[in-house]
């Protein structure tokens, strides 16, 4: 009774690590622990991945 | 007059483009509407004639009058972290919250009445046809004899969600996938079910567009490609996502789509051919382009940031504030 389109399901894979930034209220920004804006930082964005698109978010289903 | 932003704490995308306001001096307030009751709070007055209304977070305090444009980014859902959230709290802080926002006269990107019709798969495919994009050949369905017939016509097809959702109950997400020819199409009967005939491609595009501006990233498809792999979000990386240009057909179509589903910002995804053709496969409201900027340093939340800075047009639009202010 399955619909076709979930015999193609794979389980959703979360982000494992944990962001090295945290939101600053003030700034309204995601700050480094080095007090750095994480936007800022291009190669630390590619390396962990979240600003990539996101097939399987519970919360936005249009990446 | 100040920039809204609606998303999330964690959306480190958005941060790229409240850089940019910053850095021109553009006053933003950011919240999450999931914050309503705890750390958002709302009030709005419908008094002699007149509305007078207010947002306040993290001792920010903004007059709703005064705002210049709101940038629908990532949300979560109102009231979602009340103390106490319930289905019913949620209604009563959207209608709350987008109920006294639709009433101001900024502009949107994008308004939640465009967003939320530009999300329906099969409308957007008939509208990129209309506009005179190619579109796969496409069947959506719950009769498995129709998909039968369809894989006849067009055997190498894929399958993918009509809505882009992916089930929750477990986690699972479902990629666009590679159906073979001798499927048993019965469970098809199940649920509604999106066939299309594959794009042998060469490269995925994502085109984002904001306003008027087109910024496009190619990702060419790698030789040693594993051909049962046919959805960029779940395949190895590959080669990087790289600038190109817009053929200028494909920019006319593209932005008369813009301006028939009435929307400021679109992120379009198309598989490009052998011949080089760029095949729609959809366009995302809310699509996202933090991964695009960082690989091809494409100035996408700068041109994000100079959108919402512009002042309101003198005349705003009467329904939904979109039709006359995408541009």
């Amino acid at each position: 009774m399955q619909p076709f389109a979930l015999n193609y399901a794979r389980p959703a894979v979360e982000l494992a690590v944990a962001t090295p930034y945290a939101y600053d209220s003030g700034l309204q920004l995601n700050v480094l622990g080095d007090g750095r804006i994480a936007a800022r930082d291009h190669a630390l964005l590619r390396e962990v991945g979240t600003t990539t698109s996101t097939a399987g978010s519970k919360t936005h289903f249009d990446d | 007059m100040t920039v809204l932003i609606l998303t999330c704490e964690e959306d480190v995308t958005a941060d790229m483009a409240v850089v940019h306001l910053n850095g021109s001096g553009v006053p933003v307030v950011r919240l999450d509407p999931a914050d309503l009751t705890g750390g958002v709070s709302l009030s709005g007055e419908f008094v002699h004639g007149r509305f007078r209304g207010h947002l306040s977070v993290g001792g920010r305090l903004v007059s709703i009058g005064g705002l210049r444009s709101v940038w629908v980014r990532r949300p979560g859902v109102p009231a979602g972290r009340a103390p106490q959230p319930s289905a019913w709290l949620t209604e009563e802080a959207s209608q709350a919250l987008y109920g006294m926002l639709r009433g101001c006269d900024a502009r949107w990107m994008n308004h939640p009445d465009a967003a939320r019709r530009a999300r329906h798969k099969p409308w957007q495919l008939r509208l990129a046809q209309r506009c005179g994009l190619p579109v796969p050949a496409t069947v959506i369905t719950s009769f498995p004899r129709a998909a039968r017939e369809f894989a006849e016509r067009f055997p190498d097809l894929v399958v993918k969600p009509v809505s882009g959702a992916h089930p929750q109950d477990p986690p699972r997400a479902v990629p666009t996938s590679r159906v073979a020819p001798d499927t048993d199409f019965s469970a098809v009967a199940y649920g509604p079910t999106l066939l299309q005939r594959r794009v042998a491609k060469r490269a995925d595009i994502r085109l984002t567009v904001v306003g008027e501006r087109l910024l496009a990233a190619r990702k060419a498809t790698a030789p040693d490609a594993d051909p049962r792999e046919v959805d960029v979000r779940f395949a190895a990386p590959g080669p990087p996502w790289e600038p190109v240009e817009v053929p200028a057909r494909t920019a006319d179509a593209v932005r008369t789509y813009m301006r028939r589903a009435e929307l400021a910002y679109g992120a379009f995804d198309f598989a490009e051919d052998a011949d080089g053709t760029w095949w729609f496969l959809e366009c995302n409201q809310s699509g996202q382009f933090g991964f695009v900027e960082v690989e091809t340093e494409q100035p996408i939340a700068r041109s994000i940031a100079e959108w919402l800075s512009r002042p309101i047009p003198d005349e705003p639009a009467e329904l939904n504030g979109a039709s006359s202010t995408v541009r």
